[in-house]
C-alpha cells in the first residue's frame, strides 16, 4: 500500500483487481497522483467507471461517492448526473479503449459536442482483454489476438494514418492528450490540466497488458520485454488538444440559457 | 382548480412536473413526442433541464445519470424507442434507482404504424430488463386525466420503491383530448388523492440491505457518503461481487419489496362483476369500450361485467377468481393480456378479441358475448378459429 492508495482508496478494494506486472495499476494511481497535486478533496470527486479491465480495477475504488455504468453508456449518464452536481465537484470517468471508442462512442462524441464538465479517463489496454484477449480499434494493425489468429487486417483507428483522437477533437473536446503509462510526470500533468478542465477532456493512457496483449501480439510473457515495446509506441503522444475556455460548459450554458428563458417570461 | 382542455401527452408533462420532474431527456419519436415538445417548453420555466438526447439509449442513461444526482428524471418514446431502453432500465432497475419511463404503444412489431394505438409491450414492459430476477411497476391510464394522475403516481412509487416506474398508454390516451383538471393548491392536491415524494439521500453504508423493506432511499452521489452504484451484484456497501449469497439477497430485494407492498400499487376498476357470467377484461383506451359494453349489455339484460386494469404488474391475479366465461379485448392479434388472464382464471374458460390500430365497437363485444354465452365458436374475418 502506497500513501496515496490508503488515502484515496477504500481498504477492501485499494489492491486492485489487475494482473500481476499489468499497467492499470500504475496508470489508475496517475489519476490518483493528479487529484493529490491538484488538492482536490475527497467530497468534490465523483467518479463513475464502465466495465472490462478497467471498471473492474476501479470501480468502487474510490472512497467517496461512486458508480458503475453499462457499457460504452457512463457519457450519458454523466451527462444527466452533471445536471444534478454544483458546479465544483468533478465527475472523474475511468474507461476501457473498448467502452469509449466502440460501444460508446456516439455518447462519447455527443459528451464531447457539449462540452459537459467531465474527466474521460481512457485506460488503453490495446484490446479487450477481460474477455481473454480479442482485437478492438486501438489494437496495432497486424496484431495477432485470439480473434484474430492471423493478425488484424481490417484499418483501425490506431493506424492507417487514421486516430480516433482527431474523431473526438472535431466533435469538440477541449482538452486531449494521450501517453503511455511509461511517461511518467507528464501524465500526472496532463490529467492536473484535465480535470482542472471545466469542460470536456480527454486522456487516453495506453498501458501494457502483459497476459494477453504481451502473450499474442508480443509474443513473450516477460515483463520487461512488454514494456520496452511501450516505449516505442508509434501514435502521437502528449497534449493534443489544448482550447480549455473557448467554449462554455454545457450545465452552466443550460443555466444561462433556463435563465433568459425566465426572464424572457418575466418581460412578456 | 384548473380546467383545460388538451391531450394526454400534455397531462403526464403537468404530472411530472407536478410531481418534482426535472429533468426530461427524450429522442422524437411518434406518437410520444409531443410529450418531449411539451417539457420543452415547460421544464426551463421550473428551473428543469430538457435534453434532446442523441438515441433512446442515452435518453434514459441521462435520467438516470441526473436521477443518480438527485434530481426527478422522465423519458418518453414509443415502441421501437422502447425497446432501446432496455439497457438503462435494467441499470436503474438493478442500482435502485427512481426513474419514470412514458411508453406510447403503437402497432407493431417494429416500426410498424406509427400513428394508431398497439398494445404489443404488455409482455416487454414485464421483462425488458435481460436476466430476471426482479419485479417491476406498471401503470396502464385510459383517459387523459388519469394520465396526469398517473404520472404522478409513477413518480411517487419510484422513489419510495427506489425503482424505474413504467407508464404503459397507447396513442389513442396520449394524442387524444379531454378535459384535464389540474390542483391549484395543496387543498386541491389532496383532493385530487395526489401523493408525492421529496428524495432523499441515503446516508450508508449498507446501500443494498438485505430487506423487502421500501422507503430506503437510493444512492445519491455528490454527498460524500461513500455511496455505490453498479450493474454488478452488489454487496451492502454497493461493492461489485460475484458471490451466490449476495446476489440471492439482491435478488430477493428486488422482488419482494415491491410483492410485499403491493397495496400501494394494485389497481383496477370493476364494473358489475358479482353476478356476471361473462367478464369483459381490458386496460387503456379499450376498457373504455369495454365499460360502455357492459352497461348497454346489462341494459340488454345480458349478465355481463367488466374489469380494467390500472395497475399490470405486478399482475393482479386475485381478480380473476370469479366463475366466469373471461373476454379479454386488446390492441393486437397475437393476444398478450390473455395469456396472463388466463393463468390467473385457471378453471374459467379465458377468450380473446384483438385488433390493432383501431377499437372494436360496443356491438362487436356484445355480439362476442352472446356468442359465447350460446356456446358458438368464435369466428370473425380475420379470426376464424377460437384458439383461446
Ligand atoms: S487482462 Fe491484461 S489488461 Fe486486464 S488486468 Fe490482466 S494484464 Fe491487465
Amino acid at each position: 500500500m502506497t500513501e496515496l492508495t490508503t488515502k484515496y482508496l477504500r481498504d477492501e478494494k485499494a489492491r486492485g483487481t489487475s494482473c500481476p506486472g499489468c499497467g492499470l495499476r500504475p496508470a489508475h494511481l496517475k489519476v490518483l497522483e493528479a487529484i493529490d497535486r491538484l488538492g482536490i478533496s475527497q467530497a468534490d470527486i465523483v467518479w463513475g467507471t464502465g466495465i472490462g479491465c478497467s471498471g473492474r480495477q476501479t470501480y468502487a475504488t474510490w472512497k467517496g461517492d461512486t458508480f458503475a455504468g453499462t457499457h460504452g453508456r457512463v457519457y450519458a449518464m454523466a451527462t444527466g448526473l452533471r445536471l444534478a452536481l454544483p458546479p465544483n465537484k468533478k465527475i472523474i470517468l475511468t474507461v476501457g479503449d473498448g467502452d469509449a471508442y466502440t460501444i460508446g462512442l456516439q455518447h462519447l462524441l455527443n459528451c464531447a459536442r457539449r462540452n459537459v464538465g467531465v474527466t474521460v479517463v481512457v485506460l488503453d489496454n490495446l484490446g479487450y482483454q477481460s474477455t481473454g484477449g480479442q482485437y478492438s480499434i486501438t489494437t496495432p494493425e497486424g496484431s495477432v489476438t485470439d480473434s484474430s489468429p492471423r493478425g488484424t487486417w481490417e484499418q483501425n483507428w490506431a493506424g492507417s494514418g487514421l486516430d480516433i483522437l482527431n474523431v473526438i477533437k472535431e466533435a469538440g473536446a477541449t482538452f486531449i492528450a494521450r501517453h503511455t503509462v511509461l511517461q511518467g510526470d507528464a501524465v500526472v500533468s496532463s490529467l492536473e490540466k484535465a480535470i482542472q478542465n471545466p469542460g470536456f477532456s480527454l486522456v487516453q493512457i495506453v498501458y501494457p497488458c502483459v497476459s494477453h496483449f504481451g502473450v499474442q501480439a508480443l509474443g513473450t510473457r516477460n515483463i520487461p520485454q512488454v514494456y520496452t515495446w511501450f516505449e516505442s509506441y508509434p501514435l502521437a503522444t502528449g497534449i493534443l488538444q489544448d482550447s480549455i475556455g473557448s467554449r462554455p460548459e454545457f450545465s452552466d450554458a443550460f443555466r444561462q440559457q433556463n435563465k433568459k428563458v425566465k426572464k424572457g417570461n418575466q418581460d412578456v | 382548480m384548473r380546467r383545460i382542455f388538451d391531450t394526454g401527452n400534455a397531462a403526464i408533462c403537468e404530472g411530472a412536473i407536478f410531481a418534482g420532474c426535472r429533468v426530461f431527456a427524450g429522442y422524437p419519436i411518434t406518437p410520444a413526442t409531443e410529450i418531449a415538445e411539451n417539457m420543452a417548453r415547460r421544464l426551463p420555466e421550473e428551473d428543469g433541464f430538457y435534453l434532446q438526447a442523441e438515441d433512446e439509449i442515452a435518453a434514459l442513461h441521462i435520467c438516470n445519470g441526473a436521477s443518480l444526482g438527485g434530481l426527478k428524471a422522465m423519458t418518453a418514446t414509443s415502441g421501437p424507442g422502447y425497446i432501446l431502453f432496455a439497457d438503462a432500465f435494467g441499470w436503474a432497475l438493478s442500482s435502485e434507482i427512481p426513474v419514470v419511463i412514458i411508453n406510447s404503444q403503437r402497432v407493431g412489431p417494429v416500426s410498424g404504424i406509427t400513428g394508431a394505438p398497439g398494445q404489443g409491450e404488455f409482455y416487454l414492459s414485464r421483462y425488458l430488463a435481460h436476466g430476471g430476477n426482479y419485479e417491476t411497476i406498471v401503470l396502464a391510464p385510459a383517459s387523459v386525466q388519469e394520465a396526469f394522475l398517473l404520472t404522478v403516481r409513477a413518480f411517487y412509487l419510484s422513489e419510495r420503491f427506489r425503482t424505474p416506474v413504467t407508464i404503459l398508454a397507447d396513442q389513442m390516451v396520449t394524442d387524444g383530448w379531454e378535459t384535464l383538471e389540474l390542483p391549484e393548491s395543496e387543498e386541491e392536491a389532496q383532493n385530487m388523492d395526489l401523493q408525492r415524494w421529496e428524495r432523499k439521500v441515503h446516508p450508508g453504508p449498507d446501500f443494498y440491505p438485505p430487506t423487502d423493506a421500501i422507503d430506503i432511499p437510493p444512492v445519491v452521489l455528490g454527498h460524500n457518503t461513500g455511496g455505490a452504484c453498479s450493474d454488478w451484484t452488489p454487496t451492502l456497501q454497493g461493492h461489485d461481487t460475484e458471490d451466490f449469497e449476495l446476489h440471492h439477497k439482491h435478488a430477493w430485494r428486488l422482488i419482494h419489496k415491491i410483492l410485499s407492498h403491493r397495496e400501494l400499487i394494485d389497481d383496477a376498476e370493476e364494473w358489475e362483476v358479482e353476478d356476471a357470467e361473462i367478464i369483459l377484461v381490458a386496460y387503456g383506451t379499450p376498457s373504455r369500450v369495454v365499460k360502455s359494453a357492459v352497461q348497454e349489455g346489462r341494459a340488454k339484460g345480458l349478465r355481463i361485467g367488466g374489469i380494467r386494469l390500472i395497475s399490470l404488474w405486478p399482475f393482479q391475479d386475485r381478480l380473476f377468481k370469479r366463475k366466469a366465461s373471461y373476454l379479454v379485448v386488446e390492441l393486437n392479434w397475437d393476444g398478450q393480456l390473455v395469456k396472463e388472464v388466463q393463468r390467473a382464471a385457471r378453471g374459467s374458460a379465458v377468450h380473446f378479441w384483438g385488433r390493432c390500430g383501431e377499437l372494436p365497437s360496443v356491438k362487436e363485444l356484445l355480439a362476442t358475448a352472446e356468442q359465447i354465452k350460446e356456446g358458438k365458436t368464435l369466428s370473425r374475418d380475420a379470426w376464424k378459429t377460437e384458439r383461446w
